[in-house]
């Protein structure tokens, strides 16, 4: 058993976005529908002003408000620490998206901002939402485990491309992209990230890169005061900080 | 005055014989069309656009449907709550709306339940999900087992209603449990907001109370312009105090209670710095604010404020009609509330832009058609205005 947990640097990001697009392709996600996205943020004024990014994905919390509130047990929390969704669960009341503190998880049924909707575009047979020109193989899709291409009506998010790091063999503590052996187990946006901002490892074992990184480099979560113990967290650094705010309230 | 039925089965309960009155035709024949045109043109754009006819984002989750839905059943808890003055509480003076409350209460929870069918993306696999789930920790699941076993209990005691046990020990016992899971099932319903810390417009542990007793207004409301419909019924002199000075005092002092709650929530709220709170401020500059506040609650309470106006039945019609149409655009008001602050979106978005669809507005008349021929239909068939001899 593992605690899988992602450590994000936010001194080495440069906030390109490959790991959003990295994300869309490898899991078959809707133009806009960012499982893993970059926020961008601006505080301050000019000639003051700061500009700050944070990349995003589902913080696959260790106590996750999203379970907790699931009626169905649709949303569950895997022995390896992975918060999924079974899609063939899912009733899609959309109660987790209310309930998750970082707003990470998506409703594919509805308008898209983009026409003509892509959906209508390339539809989809059965109970699959569409039909998209790329696909992930037909074996590595996961409907339990909310993997693949989408089914109409449920709830959606980041699987910390859980059919990728469940096949990682036994044992593994650091999933080390730049380890050839390793790679095709890693999470598409680890891989994809050119500075290397990204790492992804075992929380529980305290030899593990991700553990030594959060301690030396005080690694911190986000919104603790939820009480939701995100297991991704972020490196801030002298260079660069957690952007100060999300309030859309102007300052007086 | 009480008349029992004399054939056997169900259908031996109703009352074929009788001849609906003008009033009940129009409410039944008016719903039947607004039920048919609002059901036909939502489920018409389900089948052409699935969900994405409503106008919901992965913003603002949870938009009208799940107000309109919320009005229904916190309205039909607060009518069997009215039901269970007498039977639970020996409060005689309400037996002769007891009858049609429980009606009432089965047909606006059946509209409610209708409303959430159409909103929930897959209405069938709720019906084994829900059950097999056994998510204690969740309030929606607590929701769903209440309201169902409400719908049973409502049904249980209307029956012994009809059939004339108001009184037997079965009678008081059912009535006992289906007043408890009235107060529960909005309570739980409260909780599916209350409890949501990272929602601070709606984190609240007096979100269950707030629901318990809008509904317990709306409730009173409903029955007294329902009644306002019936003048030939008050010619028994107790009958008529009940309307002339019961009802209305006892919505007069709901509605203060309503208006002390909801302005201890705004006040709250704009003065809080937490984030999110500013959610407030962006609903003092709704117009669906105002009518809430204003048409809806300030207005009713001013109308009802006098006893001789309270006795007036035409102002306590129009008094029990302006605090439905606020009550419901509370509900909605409530709703986006809780939503309109981005949860991690970056600050590029601003809040949360969000006004139903034309499928949504379709919700309305879909659901208070289904409510109307319902009670229309038990207005003729199921003698409502029949009371307990004791
Ligand atoms: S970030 Fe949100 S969706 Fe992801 S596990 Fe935590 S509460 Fe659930
Ligand atoms: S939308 Fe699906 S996953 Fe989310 S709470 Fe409802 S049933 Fe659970």
């Amino acid at each position: 058993m593992s605690r899988w947990g992602m450590v994000i640097d936010l001194e080495k990001c440069t906030g390109c976005q490959a790991c959003t697009t990295a994300c869309q392709v490898e899991n078959n996600r809707l133009p806009g529908e960012n499982w893993q996205d970059v926020l961008f943020y601006a505080e301050g004024e000019y000639p003051s002003g700061k500009f700050s990014w944070l990349p995003r994905p589902c913080m696959h919390c260790e106590n996750p408000s999203c379970r907790e509130v699931c009626p169905t047990g649709a949303t569950f929390k895997d022995k390896d620490g992975f918060v999924l969704v079974d899609w063939e669960k899912c009733i899609g009341c959309k109660y987790c998206m209310v309930a998750c503190p970082y707003g990470v998880r998506f409703y594919a049924e509805e308008k898209q901002p983009v026409q003509p909707d892509i959906r209508s575009v390339f539809p989809g047979d059965g109970d699959k939402m569409w039909n998209p020109p790329w696909q992930m193989p037909e074996a590595r899709r996961d409907p339990k485990h909310g993997v693949g291409i989408q089914p109409t009506n449920v709830v959606s998010k980041c699987t910390f491309c859980y059919h990728r790091v469940s096949k990682a063999p036994a044992g593994t503590v650091d999933l080390d992209p730049s380890n050839p052996a390793l790679r095709d187990f890693v999470p598409a946006c680890v891989v994809t990230c050119a500075p290397s901002a990204r790492y992804f490892g075992d929380l529980d074992t305290p030899t593990s890169e991700v553990r030594r990184l959060i301690a030396e480099k005080r690694g911190t979560r986000l919104k603790e005061e939820t009480g939701n113990r995100p297991q991704v967290y972020y490196l801030a650094g002298e260079q660069s900080s957690i952007p100060e705010t999300r309030s859309t309230r102007i300052k007086s | 005055m009480t008349t029992r039925p004399n054939s056997q089965g169900l259908l031996g309960l109703i009352d074929f014989g009788k001849k609906p009155d003008g009033v009940t035709i129009l409410m039944m024949l008016g719903g039947a069309i607004l039920a048919g045109v609002g059901l036909a043109y939502v489920l018409l754009q389900l089948v052409l656009n699935g969900h994405s006819a409503f106008n919901t984002s992965s913003n603002v989750a949870w938009g009208a449907p799940i107000a309109f839905y919320l009005f229904f059943l916190l309205t039909s808890s607060g009518l069997s709550v009215i039901a269970s003055l007498d039977t639970v509480f020996g409060l005689k003076v309400f037996y002769p709306v007891a009858k049609r409350c429980m009606w009432l209460s089965i047909t606006t929870l059946v509209a409610g339940f209708s409303i959430l069918a159409l909103e929930i993306g897959h209405p069938f696999r709720m019906i084994w999900a829900i059950p097999m789930g056994m998510q204690f920790h969740s309030p929606m699941w607590w929701m769903g087992v209440f309201y169902s076993i409400d719908l049973v209990l409502l049904c249980v005691k209307f029956y012994l209603m009809h059939t004339g046990e108001w009184h037997t020990k079965r009678a008081h016992y059912v009535s006992i449990a289906s007043f408890t899971i009235c107060i529960l099932a909005p309570g739980t319903l409260g909780l599916v907001f209350g409890m949501m810390a990272m929602r601070p417009a709606w984190y609240s542990p007096v979100m269950p109370m707030y629901f318990i007793l809008t509904g317990f207004a709306t409730a009173t409301a409903f029955i007294l312009f329902i009644t306002s419909l019936y003048e030939h019924e008050d010619k028994q002199a107790e009958v008529k105090r009940l309307y002339t000075s019961v009802l209305p005092r006892l919505f007069f002092v709901s509605l203060l209670a309503v208006i002390a709650m909801r302005f201890g929530q705004i006040i709250t709220g704009l003065w809080s710095n937490y984030e999110g709170m500013e959610a407030h401020w962006h609903a003092l500059r709704s117009p669906l604010f105002h009518v809430e506040i204003w048409l809806g609650f300030v207005l009713p309470a001013l109308l009802m404020a006098s006893e001789s106006r309270r006795q007036y039945r035409p102002f306590q019609a129009l008094a029990a009609l302006l605090f439905g149409v606020g009550i419901f655009f509370a509900r909605l008001e409530l709703l986006i509330v809780g939503q309109v602050v981005p949860l991690f979106k970056g600050s590029f978005g601003g809040y949360a832009e969000y006004w139903p669809s034309a499928t949504e507005w379709m919700l309305v008349p879909a659901g208070f058609g289904i409510f109307y021929v319902l009670y229309g239909a038990g207005n003729w068939l199921l003698r409502l205005s029949e009371t307990s001899e004791q």
